[in-house]
């Protein structure tokens, strides 16, 4: 990989202006901001454990293109991305009795479902070579196009994003990919040292001293995740 | 380990980047660390959620829901 996807995804320009200052009147949160008075993650799920499949269905509305743009990241192919998603989200319906709101919010558990399935898809499906000839084509051809069927509103940033994307591109580009390789490709310390041909004990100090930088530049943020 | 080593070890370890040699030290500093590095860790896989809010979102094949929802119904009636 050329350069990774975390730095060509934040060091393109952006297509319209970000806003980063705190909206007047409205609390910062990371999470998308909810009509007044839609249920909230927390209420979905509790509907989704007493088997309320209209919980399903809106808390899918509200989360499948965050939950496919991860996927995406990781397999690079929109077909396999729509059917993981949607065995991801009947996933979420049979292991919803598992979820416990005191060990993290709905939206960090659907993450670390997603992730860990699209991983192990990837594995399954021995596709790291054809992934990574993907990428590369995408890289080279079209940077900004690794999601595709964006429409010019999913194409502005939200303040959300724009304060993460804020946070990653602080990074210096090594760490980034460092990050990248292991978060969104599964990568072992010991893959990524190959990969990028670099001593193991410089990616630990890589990833280490980036995920510090983003854990604390998220600080703000953290109550609200 | 000290606090401050688990610390960084828990943000490699919810990645799921400790090497099999670290995860063992790790799960020993856990035991040691208690509730605390419980509390520690829950905060670190915020940033699995960080990561995921970072991308922009992508549409779904409008077929999907349809076909989720399709197969909760037939497990709810079987």
């Amino acid at each position: 990989m050329g350069r990774s996807k975390l730095i060509a995804s934040t060091n393109r320009k952006p297509k319209k202006r970000v806003r980063l200052a705190k909206p007047p009147g409205r609390p910062r949160s990371v999470a998308p901001q909810l009509e007044p008075g839609a249920p909230s993650d927390l209420d979905l799920m509790r509907g989704i454990q007493a088997e309320d499949p209209d919980a399903l269905s809106q808390l899918y509305d509200r989360y499948n293109g965050i939950l496919k743009a991860l996927i995406l990241r990781v397999i690079h192919n929109e077909a396999e991305a729509d059917d993981l998603l949607q065995e991801i989200f009947m996933e979420i319906w049979n292991q919803a009795k598992n979820f416990s709101a005191q060990k993290g919010k709905p939206l960090g558990w659907m993450v670390t479902l997603a992730r860990r399935r699209a991983i192990d898809g990837l594995r399954k499906k021995q596709a790291y070579a054809r992934a990574e000839e993907r990428l590369q084509n995408e890289t080279e051809q079209q940077p900004d196009a690794w999601v595709h069927n964006a429409t010019e509103e999913e194409i502005v940033l939200s303040d959300t994003r724009a304060l993460i994307q804020k946070v990653i591109r602080g990074l210096p580009p090594a760490q980034q990919q460092a990050i990248d390789l292991a978060f969104f490709r599964g990568m072992s310390q010991r893959e990524i040292a190959a990969k990028t041909n670099t001593p193991l004990g410089t990616v630990k100090t890589r990833l280490e001293l980036g995920l510090k930088k983003i854990y604390d530049g998220l600080k703000e943020l953290r109550d609200e995740l | 380990m000290n606090f401050s080593e688990f610390q960084n070890q828990s943000r490699l370890y919810v990645i799921g980047t400790l090497e099999p040699e670290e995860l063992e030290e790790f799960e020993r500093a856990r035991k040691k660390f208690g509730k605390k590095a419980e509390e520690f860790i829950t905060k670190c896989y915020a940033l699995h959620e960080a990561f995921a809010l970072s991308l922009r979102p992508a549409k779904a094949s409008a077929a999907i829901k349809d076909r989720l929802m399709a197969m909760v119904k037939a497990k709810q009636e079987t």
